[in-house]
């Protein structure tokens, strides 16, 4: 269950990636959750959400280590009434924010979502935040929430290939689960891929079903056991182990001693050689060379 | 007239008797004099006749083997005593430097009861193994020891820690005027261009570029299509080759070229390097054609080198497949595998019963 294991290890940058047809917020929930779970301090920048539809149902207990930095309803400032807004999404600005709060431990940065901060920001400088942010040491995971549908398809995938763990999430055939597509790239280059249903409660906790696999795939997966070969035939193939033992006793012709072997082995200097000493009757004329020729 | 030479699987070694003093890790190629250097895969060098100038790798999509093959390229000259320069923008070098594996013994088989005086043979299947081994083996599982590791000299640029300097003329953005920077800077300390006195031993310069173009390096031309500095990567490649041209050094380039958006962008990139490959893998893709099952993805030749002479020397095979074995990452010729089906056409029973004279029976299988 690899979706599974993503929230619950946390570490990276995690980017969910939805559409119109499906929203990933339910997805970034639940990592919210888990990440409180984890007693983790989560910062989210609130962009597109207010903060009762994000943080409903969250265990009330955790709740006190969750800053929301309000961004919605005003996103870009133009009524000052938001805490945080877009343009502010810089590294010395961020890492300000978390060194503010008291526990400074192991922080989690939550975004809702990157596409508006996307689209006021230039892709190369907002890359590059994001990269001084994963290096900086304060900030532990870094989760973004993106909507493919938003920009060109060069954008997606430099954001995406920026990503330790991209979770692409599609609407299913079944209206009460969702299709998320999960790839993680390990520091060791080791990439894992899987397919999952998966769908959100009300208390924000994830339940993960495995995809069932198409007849195509089935062919990959099937079992290369063969058949036992020395199995139903008219006469005995098998060895017993007292047949056996002998017949690992038998000497066998040209077995000579470890010594004689790698004497043998030693690759000798010159061991193709062909030596040619003209005879007497040979006479050998480079320009006729099958002696046939009527000169 | 000359017929083109294929692959040659020689043992001829040049005899050299120039002023030119041999370095650890390189020799004379037989075509043309070069030096050449391991790229530190043995079957990559069969393939294209060992390593010269710059060698510029495309990334699969997932940047898993290319980094692999970045890390080898490190890896052989470590071992051959070469100084390395490694420049990255998105993970810290050292982090690169620290993954690199342990030489080993090439594969042994074994000791072998009855067949042993073909132990020592390389097992010549579909693996492309030189007659004259130039390179070393690498065990992937094991990462190297830190005493050969910190035997070598390196020197490494990571993007992130250099303080952007304003570059005010240049054609080129920061980040990539101060690699270039760097690199000049070393080779003229180091005397690779020949500054220095005759009495230093000579080296060679291994240089690694990982992920040039990418966003991290503060070029564009990944995300847009009309990027605004659209030429900075091939301007970057030039003055690279220049250098590379004028000093003892090898350069392995790896560029994420699936994430490049403009065609003309990538066919002048390949124009610029000596040699390109492209490295495709499988994985992600819902590959299901069953020649690919052994293999872990596909290596595309997209430009030979052609240093020095009218023509280069063409493999006798494009069709290249690499594959990760748990020790080791080689590359194969993609072939077919016999056919081993009940379809495959046999000699009828009723032909052999005629020349046996035994009665034909229409049972396949196996009876007495």
């Amino acid at each position: 269950m690899l979706l599974l294991d993503v929230i619950q290890a946390g570490g990276g940058f995690i980017l969910i990636e939805d559409t119109v047809q499906c929203s990933g917020r339910g997805l970034l929930r639940c990592f919210i959750n888990a990440a409180l779970k984890r007693g983790e301090d989560v910062h989210v920048l609130g962009f597109e959400s207010p903060e009762t539809e994000v943080c409903a149902g969250l265990d009330s207990s955790c709740v006190q280590r969750l800053h929301f930095h309000k961004g919605f309803p005003d996103p870009l400032g133009w009524t000052r009434r938001s805490s945080f807004t877009v343009e502010r999404f810089a590294s010395q600005h961020i890492t300000q924010l978390i060194k503010d709060t008291q526990h400074a431990k192991a922080a989690v940065l939550v975004a809702d979502s990157l596409s508006m901060v996307l689209r006021h920001h230039d892709p190369v400088v907002f890359c590059q935040t994001l990269q001084e942010l994963r290096q900086g040491g304060v900030i532990k995971t870094i989760i973004g929430l993106l909507h493919s549908d938003l920009h060109q398809q060069g954008i997606v995938g430099i954001v995406c290939h920026l990503a330790s763990t991209v979770i692409s999430v599609a609407p299913a055939d079944n209206e009460r689960h969702s299709v998320a597509k999960t790839t993680r790239r390990t520091k060791s280059g080791k990439v894992m891929q899987e397919e999952e249903y998966f769908s959100v409660s009300e208390d924000a906790t994830l339940s993960v079903q495995a995809k069932p696999r198409q007849p195509g795939h089935a062919q990959k997966e099937r079992d290369v056991s063969e058949a036992d070969p020395t199995s139903n035939l008219t006469f005995n193939l098998r060895l017993s182990e007292e047949e056996r033992k002998a017949k690992q006793k038998v000497a066998l012709p040209f077995v000579f001693s470890q010594e004689k072997k790698s004497a043998l082995l030693k690759p000798t200097p010159g061991s193709g050689r062909i030596v040619y000493e003209p005879d007497a009757n040979d006479d050998f004329d480079e320009e006729d060379p099958d002696d046939d020729l009527d000169v | 007239m000359a017929a083109p030479c294929s692959n040659t699987l020689t043992s001829f070694q040049k005899k050299t008797r120039s002023k030119l003093v041999s370095i650890p890790g390189t020799r004379p190629s037989v075509q043309n004099g070069q030096l050449l250097v391991s790229s530190g895969v043995s079957s990559l060098d069969y393939s294209f006749f060992h390593f010269i100038g710059s060698l510029l790798v495309m990334e699969d999509r997932y940047d898993s083997y290319s980094r692999m093959l970045l890390k080898y390229f490190l890896a052989e000259g470590v071992v051959c005593g070469h100084e390395l320069f490694l420049a990255s923008a998105r993970d810290h070098p050292d982090d690169i430097i620290e993954g690199q594996s342990q030489p080993s013994d090439p594969e042994n088989p074994g000791t072998m009861k009855i067949a042993w005086r073909y132990q020592n043979q390389p097992k010549v299947q579909t693996a492309l193994a030189s007659s004259v081994r130039f390179g070393h083996y690498y065990d992937v599982s094991k990462t190297m020891e830190p005493e050969l590791r910190q035997a070598a000299k390196c020197h490494s640029f990571y993007q992130l820690q250099e303080t952007p300097v304003t570059t005010g003329s240049s054609p080129l953005p920061s980040p990539y005027h101060a690699l270039l920077k760097s690199i000049q800077t070393v080779i003229r300390k180091e005397g690779f261009d020949g500054s220095t006195p005759q009495s230093k031993v000579r080296n060679v310069l291994r240089l690694g570029i990982h992920s040039l173009g990418s966003v991290l390096w503060g070029d564009d031309v990944c995300c847009k299509d009309n990027p605004a500095h659209c030429h900075a990567l091939t301007t970057f490649l030039y003055i690279l080759r220049g250098l590379l041209r004028t000093s003892l050094s090898v350069a392995m380039v790896t560029v994420p070229s699936h994430l490049i958006q403009n065609r003309a962008v990538m066919g002048r990139i390949i124009r610029l390097s000596d040699t390109a490959i492209a490295l495709e893998s499988f994985k992600g893709s819902e590959e299901t054609n069953p020649l690919y099952k052994d293999y872990h993805g596909l290596l595309h030749v997209r430009q030979l080198p052609r240093l020095n002479c009218l023509s280069c020397e063409v493999p006798d095979t494009k069709d290249l497949a690499f594959k990760l074995k748990r020790k080791q990452f080689t590359i194969e010729r993609l072939h077919l595998p016999p056919d081993l089906s009940e379809t495959v056409s046999r000699v009828s029973k009723t032909e052999l019963a005629a020349g046996c004279g035994t009665t034909a029976m229409g049972n396949k299988h196996l009876d007495f």
